[in-house]
């Protein structure tokens, strides 16, 4: 084969598989360490090198885009290693969200893990890492001690009383850390790379294990203990109605992308 | 306490209700067709220490050996790889030529071919139906998932992971898990046995 029409081969690939989210939905989020409920070592907080997050979760919009270029991710081609049935089951059919009824610009959820790394992995990305998404949910501003208790009240109780059936559109949540990433409280739960962490293991999924859990002490604890136990009853195939994903991107990544342009 | 275990138990009643499985799918495969629950469907090439690329579907017909590690894994990691050349080893001798292995890397930034090349030979293992491969890290991640590994990479370089040696059949699908290290592997060895003489059968 010649090697220009290699070249064009070649981009006529990419162009067809990567879905229309724009380099202007992300934002970068620098370098810095946090407190995990699961510190790698005892009491010392976690690192976390600087990364590109999705300013939001991937909608219902975006994933029709994905699944029309990429066959296989559709609702009637998917294997059942890599989805259960309910995956994007109240969607009309395999290429209409039914906007009209879920409304726009609604978090996609009823994805598998697989179907959210495939789609991320098509942007140019990857699914953010547990530690990256928890490091980024730390990251919110507050004006005052009280405003932060309002918050961590609040968080409590979305967690105990999350709709799937009425999800609200991305962006709507007026939650957004310092550095413009919206809604990682108060929407959707979300997948994360390595949601099972290697401890998942050695702890039973109880009231205890958020007891052996490390207590953070801050007003973020509860909730990150809420979400700990829960990612791990996930499995990889699982679709549930209240879990979406959003998209990370390495440094790298995006400058090489910047000097194309 | 009480209102934490409540909230628990609601969150995670509600999270399991849709992970059912439609095992009736696999009931009506086709001639050519791949089961639904085979690892085939991973489509992603992965490069073995000869450089050469192969996916998890070029061992269609055949059973094989997985297990995930990581070159620079010097604790763990070798008694794992011997695990797996033990159960290599306990197929019976006529039939052992035809086993396959594949040893995928963790570690996708240092191990290289060329490194995974320097590993098997170091390990004496850099035989015919031996693969040290290494792949994107969205791959590595995926056949991670699909087999039941977890790992994470610790500020130190190092990985933590669990220890796991799989045996695929001659479709692609999970036959038996080994977990932890220096396990009893004639079972294993005995299974991979019977597929290889049904294979010579038919």
């Amino acid at each position: 084969m010649k090697p220009w029409l290699k070249y064009l081969l070649a981009v006529m690939v990419l162009a067809t598989t990567i879905p229309s989210r724009a380099q202007s939905d992300r934002v970068f989020v620098p370098a810095g360490s946090f407190h995990s409920v699961l510190p790698e070592i005892k009491g010392e907080p976690n690192k976390v090198d600087a990364f590109y997050l999705d300013v939001t979760a991937v909608t219902n919009e975006e994933f029709v885009d994905f699944v029309t270029e990429n066959k296989e991710w559709r609702r009637s081609e998917v294997p059942s290693i890599f989805a259960n049935d309910s995956y994007l089951d109240h969607w009309k059919s395999d290429l209409d969200p039914g906007i009209e009824e879920t409304g726009a610009q609604r978090p996609v959820t009823r994805i598998s893990w697989y179907s959210a790394n495939a789609y991320c992995s098509a942007a140019g990305g990857r699914l953010p890492t547990l530690n990256e998404w928890e490091y980024s949910a730390q990251l919110l501003k507050f004006e005052s001690p009280e405003e932060m208790n309002e918050f961590s009240k609040e968080l409590i109780g979305w967690y105990s009383r999350v709709n799937a059936n009425f999800i609200g559109a991305v962006g709507s949540t007026d939650i957004e850390t310092a550095y413009g990433v919206k809604d990682q409280f108060g929407l959707v739960m979300e997948w994360v790379e390595n949601f099972k962490p290697i401890i998942a293991n050695d702890l039973s999924l109880d009231c205890g294990t958020v007891g052996r859990l490390q207590k953070l002490g801050n007003i973020y604890s509860y909730a990150a203990s809420i979400r700990f136990i829960t990612r791990m009853s996930f499995s990889p195939e699982s679709t549930t109605g209240m879990l979406g994903f959003r998209c990370a991107y390495d440094v790298e990544t995006k400058d090489t992308t910047k000097n194309s342009l | 306490m009480k209102r934490l275990s409540l909230i628990a138990i609601f969150v995670l009643s509600s999270f399991t209700l849709h992970a059912q499985h439609n095992h009736g799918a696999d009931a009506t495969l086709k001639a050519g067709e791949i089961s639904g629950h085979s690892l085939y469907h991973l489509d992603a090439d992965f490069t073995d220490q000869r450089n050469k690329s192969l996916k998890l579907s070029s061992f269609k017909g055949q059973p094989v050996i997985v297990v995930m590690f990581y070159g620079n894994c010097t604790q763990v990691c070798p008694i794992l790889i011997r695990d797996t050349w033990r159960l290599y080893n306990a197929v019976d001798e006529i039939l052992r030529p035809s086993v396959k292995v594949l040893a995928v890397s963790f570690d996708t930034e240092n191990d290289t071919p060329e490194v995974l090349k320097a590993y098997a030979e170091y390990e004496q293992l850099n035989i015919d139906g031996w693969h040290f491969a290494t792949s994107e890290p969205t791959n590595v991640r995926s056949l991670a998932m699909m087999l039941g590994v977890q790992y994470a990479k610790k500020s130190d370089g190092e990985f933590a992971h669990s220890n796991l040696v799989s045996v695929l059949d001659t479709e692609g699908k999970i036959a038996k898990r080994i977990e932890g290290l220096n396990q009893p592997m004639e079972e294993a060895a005995h299974h991979i046995e019977q597929m290889l003489t049904k294979n010579v059968e038919q």
